[in-house]
């Protein structure tokens, strides 16, 4: 029972940890407080989002129409369903099925890449339009006071996401590089784990994001 | 399966993290999509201030959803739990304190600026 034998037993058991137990409580205790963290972060954006939309109801509606709906509900099946594919890629690489894990891993990050792709055209549109945040703001379709406060919260709340996007596809490629390596198995898959975990946050952001920004 | 129980945590409710297969996951996905569905036909409907009740009702239950089955809530550590529950309670002080001020303030503080001959004339 000396901590000597299970780190000697143990190659990814820590020097200042006792037992592999206490090391994944304490992995998945920071995972979970670093994502109230972000949940905290979120909120305050969604908060201006409110107040604003409070202040300024008609010119928030009527901007929140000139954004591509299908863009949006598009994007939203795509983040679900990179969702499906990373939760099942937890659940296989449990099963020591490395090569399915790989695979759902491949196909989460191209889920990644579309939605980023998506966004990019739509941003592009906004560019070429004139409906950027702040003092860039220069639509002639929605000239109603507040709406340029709507655009500049879109632009804050979505380039928010995107980098969270592209850090949990970063995440999920480093992931996936240590499954093709054979890192992970049945024994170990804490990374795997909170990886999926961090994706599932992006995707929980853009569920909110969604309905607020383009449908109300 | 002494390897696999290596690896779970000291919570009794973390063992059973590997008892289900994955059609859990695909029922989430489907319910996920129809309420996708849902928010998107209601969003564009002209319901008045149901628009966002209904709205934010939906990205609610979508969002117990992916906690509770996709990031494994139901089968997280008591404390773990904790901490996620605090954060969404924070973030629900802070709405209702915000709002709370705003909802009671003189019309000339606040940031529309509209002037007390405008607003008895609404």
């Amino acid at each position: 029972m000396s901590s000597s034998d299970g780190h000697a037993a143990n190659a990814h058991l820590a020097h200042h940890f006792d037992t592999i137990e206490r090391q994944d409580y304490a992995v998945r205790l920071g995972m979970w407080l670093f994502l109230a963290t972000e949940v905290l972060l979120f909120a305050g954006l969604f908060l201006g989002y409110t107040v604003y939309r409070h202040f300024y109801h008609e010119a928030f509606h009527e901007a929140s129409r000139h954004l591509d709906l299908w863009a949006g509900a598009t994007n939203t099946v795509v983040l679900i369903t990179s969702s499906l594919s990373v939760a099942l890629a937890y659940w296989a690489i449990k099963q020591d099925k490395q090569k399915l894990c790989a695979g759902l891993l491949v196909f989460t990050i191209a889920c990644a890449l579309v939605f980023l792709a998506i966004k990019a055209i739509e941003y592009h549109h906004k560019f070429e339009e004139g409906a950027l945040p702040g003092a860039w703001y220069h639509y002639s379709e929605v000239t109603a006071p507040g709406a340029n406060l709507y655009y500049t919260i879109y632009f804050l709340s979505t380039g928010l996401h995107a980098i969270h996007v592209i850090v949990g596809m970063s995440i999920l490629i480093w992931v996936l590089a240590r499954v093709l390596k054979g890192h992970f198995s049945s024994t170990y898959f804490v990374p795997v784990e909170l990886g999926g975990l961090y994706w599932h946050l992006v995707d929980l952001v853009w569920i909110f994001l969604f309905p607020l920004l383009y449908l109300i | 399966m002494a390897e696999i129980t290596e690896n779970r945590g000291p919570n009794a409710v973390h063992a059973d993290a590997h008892a289900h297969g994955p059609g859990r996951y695909f029922v989430v996905w489907i319910l996920l999509l129809i309420f996708t569905g849902t928010t998107v036909i209601t969003g564009r409907m002209d319901l008045g201030d149901f628009n966002i009740v209904l709205a934010l009702v939906i990205a609610s239950v979508k969002a117990a959803l992916v906690v509770l089955f996709f990031m494994h809530m139901t089968e997280a550590a008591g404390t773990n739990r904790l901490i996620f529950v605090v954060s969404v309670i924070f973030t629900i002080v802070m709405m209702t304190g915000v709002f709370g001020d705003l909802l009671t303030r003189n019309p000339m503080t606040l940031p529309t600026g509209n002037p007390p001959v405008q607003i008895q004339a609404e």
